[in-house]
């Protein structure tokens, strides 16, 4: 028999977990004293430090919010793969920065998101429901507040895993003086340590000599590069509209600015910022294990 | 003496051979620069008004330009967005000393019919009206092939260097769903095997097709997704409006200035 120490007795209590502390037998207390992921979302709330939104798409996606909780993913898109490799590795809560169902409404069917087809049961929707029901997943959206932190963790999670640590400017990870190089061999660089397929993309002279370099991880728009790009030799960015930063950038190319930009997909932009995710719910929720699950590049190019 | 060809005039003249009523309520087909009583010298149609655009109608002897896409990176083409950047007023200043008229032109031919980006597109790309369900469906029912051989085929045909594909390059598709630009349909249509368009943002948008697909091969059904880019896909449309607007423009020459892929990819 395990008894239940002093302080753990003490934090159960407060938490008010424990319905009728004095008659439990250690084993169950520490089954009741589990979190649930409501539980996990709340201390979350409490600790991102910044001020939660009412119109919000951070909610649950899927699966019971009082669910008891083993373990937690990250994930910068939780993919059928994802989901998988969750259960693999015994997390039952996917914390995932982009939607599970494909489109920001995040309905589990269908629904209107079907453009132009007959009605009726969508195999994916129908297999994805299924395999979360089946391995008791709860799915959790985390993205517009993770991204409201300062300093701006997907920024500093790309910077990382890019190996510019040291050369983030210390009032804006977003800003980067790295050793000069050639843009040829910096996207090169990029597409090796990002580990990405086809999805990267490059608007720029390849002989460019580029120092310093900003992030724009996720989605943007021309504001975005606009107010960066005075500052910059290279934007390295996740996605973009086309007619808006691409031609801005092309155009610059034209001009003969040394301005360049580097797209390397929505998804793949977010994966470190997920990693960067799953370090601080470590100082979170220390009781549980967190892993961080990347998203391979969706995309490939014809040999 | 001949009165000289305005711009205005040709405009007018764009506008009486569509066959579809003027929407003055656009904001996209309206002039961008330059005033519609400049006359032209000659004509260039474009996807992408960029400032090599410019400068290689200007050297072809063209002054009126006539775009699909925006001329000032944003799609109302609002100047207070982009006026702050000094490349706002490089590119004005050229456009001024060489006596340039942008006149955009996309509402409408995506109305008019066809629409010339589809019948573009789908020439590029080699799908031929035979394989067409019914006339401006769009859709597409051809031999058999693979994704993979699929892809290969039209990164050939455009000389694409940028395609990107999601799904199994092994899966076995025949029926394919062509968008233009970002007009691109979504993939979770049972009838369609393969969407082909321009460009769509990957996530958080009305049908997020990328993920859908990826989920797809993970269950082993055969789904594929090929973004050609905005520019490769609505380019080939821009000759199919060249054409139609010398029809019409005896007067001068006409001519598609391509705005090119802009984008390379890393050798490594």
């Amino acid at each position: 028999m395990n008894p239940i120490s002093r302080r753990e007795f003490v934090t159960l209590t407060a938490a008010g977990v424990l319905a009728a502390p004095g008659v439990f037998h250690s084993r169950s207390a520490y089954a009741q004293a589990s979190l649930t992921a409501q539980q996990i979302v709340d201390r979350i709330r409490q600790r991102a430090g910044v001020e939660w939104k009412t119109a919000t798409v951070d909610a649950f996606k899927a699966g019971d919010p009082a669910t008891a909780v083993k373990g937690i993913a990250t994930t910068a898109m939780a993919t059928m793969d994802v989901l998988k490799e969750a259960v693999k590795a015994g997390a039952n809560l996917v914390i995932t920065c982009e939607p599970t169902f494909y489109s920001r409404a995040d309905s589990p069917s269908p629904g209107g998101a079907r453009r132009g087809g007959p009605a009726g049961p969508d195999a994916v929707f129908t297999a994805k429901n299924e395999f979360i029901e089946r391995n008791g997943l709860v799915v959790w959206r985390f993205s517009d507040h993770w991204r409201l932190r300062t300093p701006d963790p997907l920024s500093v999670g790309l910077a990382d895993a890019l190996g510019w640590a040291r050369f983030k400017a210390a009032d804006d990870p977003r800003l980067i003086t790295a050793p000069v190089i050639a843009l040829d061999s910096l996207a090169s660089d990029i597409k090796q340590k990002l580990n990405i397929g086809g999805g990267i993309r490059i608007v720029g002279d390849p002989r460019s000599r580029i120092q310093k370099i900003g992030l724009l991880p996720g989605t943007t728009a021309i504001q975005a590069a606009l107010s960066l790009f005075p500052k910059v030799d290279a934007i390295v960015g996740g996605e973009v509209r086309e007619w808006e930063s691409v031609e801005l950038a092309r155009d610059k190319a034209t001009a003969g600015e040394n301005k360049s930009l580097i797209l390397i997909g929505r998804v793949v932009s977010e994966n470190p910022g997920m990693n960067a995710a799953a370090q601080w719910l470590k100082t979170v929720v220390p009781e549980l294990p967190t892993t961080w699950i990347p998203v391979t590049d969706p995309y490939w190019r014809p040999a | 003496m001949r009165r000289a060809l305005t711009a205005g005039d040709i405009v007018s003249r764009i506008k009486a051979n569509l066959g579809i009523p003027w929407r003055d309520t656009t904001y996209r087909d309206t002039f961008k620069f330059g005033s519609a009583d400049t006359e032209v010298r000659g004509i260039a149609t474009t996807v992408f008004c960029s400032f090599d655009v410019v400068r290689r109608a200007a050297e072809a002897g063209c002054n009126l330009i006539v775009p699909h896409e925006d001329t000032y990176w944003n799609d109302r083409d609002d100047v207070t967005v982009v006026s702050g950047d000094p490349l706002y007023k490089t590119k004005v200043d050229f456009m001024t000393k060489n006596n340039i008229v942008v006149f955009r032109i996309h509402d409408h031919m995506h109305s008019q019919r066809p629409d010339f980006l589809y019948v573009g597109s789908a020439r590029a790309l080699g799908l031929d009206s035979k394989y067409e369900t019914a006339p401006q469906s769009h859709r597409f029912v051809i031999p058999e092939t693979t994704l993979g051989a699929l892809a290969a085929d039209f990164q050939k045909r455009l000389g694409a260097k940028a395609i990107r594909v999601a799904g199994n390059p092994n899966a076995k598709v025949s029926r394919i769903q062509l968008g233009v630009g970002y007009a691109t349909p979504a993939v979770n249509n049972p009838d369609v095997d393969v969407v082909v368009s321009g460009e769509l943002q990957e996530n958080d948008g009305g049908f997020d097709s990328p993920e859908y697909v990826l989920d797809a091969v993970s269950l082993g059904i055969n789904k594929g997704w090929i973004m050609l880019g905005h520019a490769v896909s609505e380019e080939e449309g821009m000759l199919e409006m060249a054409q139609w607007i010398k029809a019409f423009t005896p007067e001068v020459p006409v001519q598609l200035v391509r705005a090119g892929e802009p984008f390379w990819v890393p050798k490594i």
